[in-house]
């Protein structure tokens, strides 16, 4: 019985695809008159000029690139982000981003974006180098580009939304380690960053070298685990073995910092092996409670995203300009510009008395 | 370079009718209803038909949910994302037809991607480092054939050993650095455009006619099928199997570093991970378009429709519903129908 079913089948079979190719024809007779349309338009001008409708809706599309979705760093950007685009009102937020934190994969977002003719991107970049050419394209096709998080090229954009200066982050993670290991101490200390790509990152290694010169702790070695915790805890877990005049570890990302205390508590070295570095307060407070850290040092990843936002519109309507000194940005109130940065303010500094106090 | 004469002395009509044999004892085993009326007309391109139809379909639904889909102008600007997979998918297509995989493909294009950097640093000429980069691929395909051909050792095997190694080589050479800032007029090679298609295109579309005139009117194209339906009754008949098997994987390298040439023009970055997932992606496009994984079968037209379709699902995934990571759960979805789907429509004798 199902096998007459099935040869009956195969007997229709290639009726259905002969109706199926009609309309295969009938499609590609209308597609390859467009495209002679626009050929021709292609030799008038060869700026790449979006197809789409600027708008679907009449509101002002937003596009927040983060370098790896699905982390908790970036996560509550994106609900500042939410935030300031409900405020708005007239603003479509799009917020998407790679899962594995290919910068590649992000420069394919931004050439996809720049075709649907979006109002803003707004790129927090994981390696300038990697999506500069897309940032350009999209610039050229008319399409306002700003950073945030991570700066990228000068030329690939119109403004950074700063969350703090690297000067103020790195020094400050320096303070933290040098107080709560006391000022007297000596020892090795080791940093465990992101990618060696990542712009972000080696602003701030750049300006905690010369604080930590100024302090009694040797910097021993630097690691690139990428954003990727299993190779943080595996790296963490190498210099403890290395190191045995080990006092400090940094994580300065928001994946390295967890992967490490995660390594530090695992060897049961917990206040013997002090670690820092930049992170969200949801994710390490359970390592702050039990004493492997100390101090988190983060700035205000809500209103960062926030802010974003907020620049993004005021660029798409006209509000902000190139030359700018300062920004209206809804409950933040007036922030700085000093060059093309939008400063957002400060770092804050994360211990065991004030981090249940936050929720992000 | 004429067609084989039609002789029953030539070494592919033998192989032809092994196989043809072969599926009339199938055939008679399985009673008359597995006769489709398919092998009766003697049409042979019931898959390329079928992968079309799905296209179609796909750009129909494209065009209806995301207006301007279909717009030529924005198409040939994201098959920007395309090229250095097509251009890995043909070397790939050869080898699968002579029922053969290179899974190193990838690989190979991180140590050239590697090898491009490094070179870069040394002589800062972008002419010597592309050399060197192609040069690197053809090595690392030549390795694979001497290995498989010398002594006829699998392919998978060796492959999968090539694919851990080179990665390896490439991380260890590069220590995680990373390469940039080749200049403009380079990465212009990836991204410039000569009547509306971008010059990966171009030299991709060069190599497919080149392919598909091999394929179709050369005794080597009908060598390779031979080799792959029946790979002892090839050999027994004269035809050098082991130099063609080398031959294919020095090709295949090649345009894996011909891939990474682009692939690093495009994002104007050399850094080991290039190409991480392309052999997948590779062999994804090629089976897709009806070229037999066992062997044998398979044409350049078919290989095209293959990348199209995975091309166009994923561009038309991310552009309505702009979440990455369904991409490949719809690409994954719709393989896996249209496999089902073909398997139990399809002509009695192709396997997919």
């Amino acid at each position: 019985m199902t096998v007459r079913v099935f040869s009956s089948l195969r007997r229709i079979f290639p009726a259905v695809i002969g109706l199926l190719m009609l309309a295969g024809c009938q499609d590609s007779g209308s597609s390859s008159t467009g495209s002679q349309d626009a050929v021709a338009g292609d030799a008038e001008s060869d700026s790449e000029s979006a197809d789409a409708p600027s708008s679907r809706s009449g509101k002002i599309r937003i596009c927040l690139l983060p370098k790896i979705k699905g982390i908790s760093y970036f996560s509550s950007c994106f609900n500042g982000a939410r935030e300031a685009a409900d405020e708005l009102g007239n603003v479509e937020l799009i917020y998407d981003g790679p899962t594995d934190g290919d910068p590649r994969k992000q420069a394919e977002m931004i050439e996809q974006w720049t075709i649907e003719g979006v109002d803003v991107i707004c790129v927090s970049p994981n390696a300038p180098d990697v999506v500069a050419n897309a940032m350009k394209d999209a610039r050229e096709a008319g399409i306002h580009v700003i950073t945030w998080d991570a700066d990228g090229t000068p030329e690939s954009r119109e403004f950074f939304i700063n969350q703090a200066t690297a000067q103020s982050i790195g020094e400050g993670m320096v303070r933290a380690m040098v107080s709560d290991l006391g000022s007297e101490t000596e020892g090795e200390v080791v940093i465990i960053s992101s990618d060696a790509t990542s712009a972000n990152q080696n602003t701030w290694i750049e300006a905690m070298k010369p604080a930590l010169e100024k302090s009694k702790l040797k910097l021993a070695t630097i690691k690139y685990p990428g954003e990727n915790s299993s190779n943080a805890l595996a790296d963490a877990q190498d210099v403890i073995r290395k190191y045995n005049q080990l006092k400090g570890i940094f994580g300065i990302s928001s994946v390295s910092f967890p992967g490490a205390a995660e390594a530090v508590e695992q060897s049961g070295l917990n206040g013997k092996v002090l670690v820092t570095g930049l992170s969200t307060p949801n994710d390490m407070k359970k390592f702050v409670q039990n004493g492997t850290v100390k101090s988190v040092i983060l700035w205000n990843t809500v209103d960062l995203g926030y802010l974003t936002v907020y620049a993004a519109e005021s660029l798409a309507s006209g509000k902000l300009k190139s030359g700018a000194m300062s920004l209206k940005a809804g409950r933040l109130g007036e922030k700085q510009i000093v060059g093309d940065h939008v400063l957002l303010g400060d770092i804050i500094v994360f211990t065991k008395d004030n981090i249940d106090h936050y929720d992000f | 370079m004429t067609p084989a004469p039609d002789s029953d002395q030539s070494p592919v009509n033998r192989a032809r009718f092994d196989q043809q044999s072969a599926d009339q004892q199938q055939n008679s085993d399985s009673g008359p209803f597995r006769k489709s009326i398919f092998h009766d007309s003697g049409f042979r391109w019931w898959h390329e038909v079928a992968v079309f139809v799905l296209l179609v379909l796909v750009l129909m639904v494209a065009q209806e949910l995301v207006p301007g889909f279909l717009n030529p102008r924005s198409q040939l600007l994201l098959s920007r994302h395309v090229w250095e997979m097509a251009l890995i998918s043909l070397g790939m297509m050869l080898i699968i037809i002579t029922a053969g995989i290179d899974l190193s493909v990838g690989s190979t294009m991180g140590l050239c991607a590697v090898a491009f950097g490094v070179s870069f640093e040394m002589t800062s000429s972008i002419l010597l480092s592309c050399l060197f980069c192609v040069l690197t691929g053809f090595g690392c395909g030549a390795l694979n054939g001497a290995l498989i051909s010398r002594w006829r050792l699998h392919p998978l095997i060796v492959t999968l050993a090539t694919y851990a190694a080179y990665r390896g080589i490439a991380e260890g050479w590069s220590q995680g650095h990373s390469w940039s800032g080749f200049g403009a007029s380079f990465s212009q090679l990836s991204r410039g455009r000569l009547l509306g298609i971008p010059y990966p295109g171009l030299t991709f579309f060069a190599l497919t006619v080149i392919a598909a005139i091999v394929l179709w009117k050369t005794p080597a194209g009908k060598h390779l099928s031979a080799m792959g339906y029946n790979e002892k009754a090839a050999r027994f008949s004269g035809i050098r199997v082991d130099l063609n098997r080398f031959l294919l994987f020095c090709i295949s390298g090649t345009l894996s570093g011909l891939a990474a040439v682009f692939y690093v023009a495009r994002f104007d970055t050399a850094k080991a991970d290039a190409g991480e997932g392309f052999e997948l992606d590779a062999i994804t496009a090629v089976v897709a378009g009806g070229t037999s994984i066992f062997g044998g079968r398979g044409n350049v037209i078919g290989t095209i429709l293959g990348l199209l379709l995975i091309h166009e699902t994923r561009q038309f995934v991310g552009r309505y519903w702009g979440i990455e990571e369904l991409k490949s759960i719809f690409v994954g979805g719709l393989l896996i129908s249209f496999v089902l789907i073909y398997q139990f429509l399809r002509p009695s004798g192709q396997r997919v």
